[in-house]
């Protein structure tokens, strides 16, 4: 499957096209997913026991995956998932 | 209690007399500074009802405890009037060297009386005050009178606060500028200074301000620095600045976009965010004070305004002169940033509100003819750069906008009023609450109109995973931001720092223990948040401020977003009316917003007092 991947911390990268073969469509394998094409920079936010690095965020489809069903959130094709560290503020 | 002079410095811009006025170490204690002690001093020294365009308005600046300590952030000081914009409570804030230079001289703060016969300026130093004619640089724009004013005073190091020829025009939405490019700018503070005739207020003092352990201070910061760097928070602040915050705002679907109808907007993308920024960027800075440099010198890199310097362009500013506007440009925004600055005009009330008059012209409630020829379309760079002009020099039509939105709405008519996003008069900033229902809940309760600065819901709502179209829990999450909000600004720091070193309550309990040498607690702090919130809610309910007012425009209450993933979301009245009854029931007040028996006794106040 394709997902759009943005990453918003120390660099910014906006809009990568990336295709996974997840074991399943839950976040968590998508996860897996990624980390295993070593999509680079994503250390940044997700370690190697895809826990959040520094209190990141990850939202799917601009929603935090805690508000929605968390590791288990099914992601579709072409949905974007983005990892940015928890700065923002006017 | 180190950390305060003890000592505001009240001028009668009438009379010219001035005098000091002492600050108990009790009320210091109760209200800290800032904000704190701003709400104590506006409800003690304003007559109720008073006209905020009347000699009897006060100006009051403030500083706090940490000033001049080199604490993280604490160059930061307070206007606090009564707004010409919403006639009520208004706290505007701005970093400035003029913070430190007035308490070098030995003052906490300035309290500004009167209306001057002719233009002026007043100059403070370790002998008081000085009010000065200023028919020199009255008429010039804010950066021009600074510059002159520097060269007068021959100190390029003196602390310079100036307005430009909006807050001599009575624009209502006027800033306060400072060091060129920091403003405090919502609610008309700016405004109520051109009333005065107060051109500008010059400050140098050679005071040692007293604090009870330096050292410690210092140790503080070298532990603190050093958490910072390892920070991923931090380090991207620093180089992006806020406008990484337009990369979330979009992503989370609250970007304000074609004057708060939609809530993304893709072409901003690599043009007018981060990444687009960054690619201007000739360097950073950092306040007197912090070690944060997140403050981005920019410059326009191509087109008719190739060269225009600025220091910024920040978030809200992208966003209400770019998204809302419909404007991909950042030479233009560059561009008006830079005249709104020295113009002296308040980048988000003057983004929302030509959005707002882009959105009537396209709708045909207002046309070319009645703006002197202006095809005023969202998009067109030219005629937003036209439009902030004719609103400064309140040139045809751009007298009624000169205004603010809700009083433009009520002369353009036509059912605009739905569109005119607004509470209490203050004009929206960046985010669209349809998208964070938190946000809503806090623009509708903010004492000084719709406001970004008493808390910032999308930190809960969109980082911190609190579902962002419920309605349960917002009362106290509201309550809670607001605290802090109010605890930081008291104390007069950043809030920044607070979230990017990132430093906690107990942190700033350290700082305060060293600059003033007394302990404080967790809930001594959250105690004075509340005694403060609570005093605000008076001052505004004795102005005549009702429920009624704790209200939200029709746009965000039952137009359902467009786009982004808050698709179909609107708040609508019943949740916004349940949201308010939480967050008044957290604060203590009872369902008209009228503080309780109780809370009065437990935060020591009194009605009517």
């Amino acid at each position: 499957m394709k997902v759009i991947v943005n990453l918003f911390g120390v660099e910014v990268r906006l809009k990568q096209e990336i295709f996974v073969e997840p074991a399943s469509p839950a976040l968590k394998d998508v996860l897996k997913g990624l980390k295993d094409q070593g999509v680079e920079q994503l250390e940044r936010f997700i370690d190697d026991h895809l826990s959040p690095v520094g209190g990141s965020v990850i939202l799917v489809n601009g929603r935090n995956f805690l508000s929605l069903d968390g590791w288990e959130t099914r992601v579709h094709e072409g949905a974007e998932l983005t990892f940015m560290v928890p700065v923002a503020g006017g | 209690m180190k950390g305060i002079c003890g000592e505001l410095l009240d001028i009668d811009l009438t009379s010219g007399k001035t005098k000091e006025i002492g600050i108990s170490e009790e009320t210091a204690r109760k209200y800290l500074g800032g904000r704190g002690l701003g709400a104590r001093l506006l409800y003690d020294l304003l007559p109720a009802k008073t006209d905020p365009l009347s000699p009897y308005n006060i100006l009051i600046f403030l500083t706090g405890p940490f000033t001049g300590s080199m604490a993280p952030g604490s160059s930061k000081f307070v206007v606090v009037t009564k707004s010409p914009l919403t006639q009520g409570w208004c706290d505007s804030y701005s970093s400035g060297r003029i913070s430190l230079e007035i308490k070098k001289a030995g003052y906490d703060g300035l309290v500004i009386r009167g209306r001057s016969n002719h233009p002026c300026y007043l100059q403070i130093g370790d002998k008081g005050v000085e009010i000065r004619e200023a028919d020199r640089i009255w008429g010039k724009d804010s950066f021009e009178a600074e510059r002159t004013l520097k060269g007068l005073e021959g100190n390029a190091s003196a602390g310079v606060s100036s307005i430009g020829p909006a807050g001599e025009n009575l624009c209502s939405y006027a800033c306060i500028n400072s060091d060129f490019y920091r403003q405090a700018a919502r609610g008309g503070v700016g405004t109520v200074m051109g009333y005065k005739r107060l051109k500008a207020i010059v400050a140098k003092g050679s005071k040692n301000c007293e604090f009870h352990d330096h050292k410690k201070v210092v140790e503080l910061n070298r532990a603190n620095y050093e958490r910072a760097k390892v920070s991923q928070v931090f380090q991207a602040r620093s180089k992006y600045g806020t406008p990484l915050t337009l990369n979330f705002t979009h992503t989370g679907g609250i970007l304000p976009t074609k004057n708060f109808q939609f809530g993304t907007w893709e072409k901003a993308l690599g043009k007018i965010d981060s990444v687009g920024v960054y690619k201007s960027v000739k360097s950073h800075r950092s306040c007197q004070s912090c070690f944060v440099h997140c403050s981005l010198i920019t410059e326009a890199a191509e087109g008719k305004y190739k060269g225009t310097t600025l220091e910024g362009p920040e978030y809200e500013t992208l966003g209400m002169f770019g998204s809302n506007l419909l404007i991909d440009s950042l030479p233009t925004v560059i561009q008006a940033n830079v005249l709104c600055d020295k113009l002296g005009l308040d980048t988000i009330s003057a983004g929302n509100v030509i959005g707002f008059a882009m959105e009537c012209f396209e709708k045909g409630l207002l046309t070319a003819g009645q703006l002197d020829g202006l095809e005023l379309n969202f998009g067109d760079d030219e005629a937003c750069l036209a439009a902030i002009e004719m609103i400064a020099h309140r040139r045809g039509f751009g007298d009624i906008l000169a205004r603010g939105v809700r009083e433009a709405a009520s002369q353009i008519g036509g059912g605009s009023d739905r569109f005119a996003m607004q509470v209490k008069g203050l004009e929206f900033p960046a985010y669209d609450p349809r998208g964070a229902f938190g946000s809503g809940l806090s623009y509708a309760v903010s004492p000084r109109g719709a406001c970004h600065r008493r808390a910032w819901p999308p930190a809960k709502e969109i980082l911190g995973g609190v579902p962002p179209y419920t309605i349960e829990g917002k009362g106290e999450m509201i309550r809670d931001l607001y605290a802090d909000n109010c605890i930081f600004h008291s104390l007069l720091v950043c809030d920044m720092p607070a979230k990017f070193i990132p430093l906690a309550l107990d942190d700033y309990a350290n700082y305060f223990e060293a600059v003033t040498g007394e302990a404080i607690s967790q809930k001594d702090f959250q105690t004075m948040a509340g005694r403060t919130e609570t005093l605000i809610r008076m001052f505004n309910n004795r102005e005549g401020f009702t429920r009624e007012d704790d209200t939200l425009p029709y746009r965000t209450l039952w137009e359902p977003l467009p786009d982004g993933p808050g698709k179909g979301q609107f708040i609508g009245e019943e949740n916004l009316q349940r949201m308010i009854d939480d967050f008044y029931s957290c604060q203590g007040w009872d369902a008209a917003g009228i503080p309780t028996e109780a809370t009065l006794q437990k935060y020591d106040l009194k009605k009517n007092e």
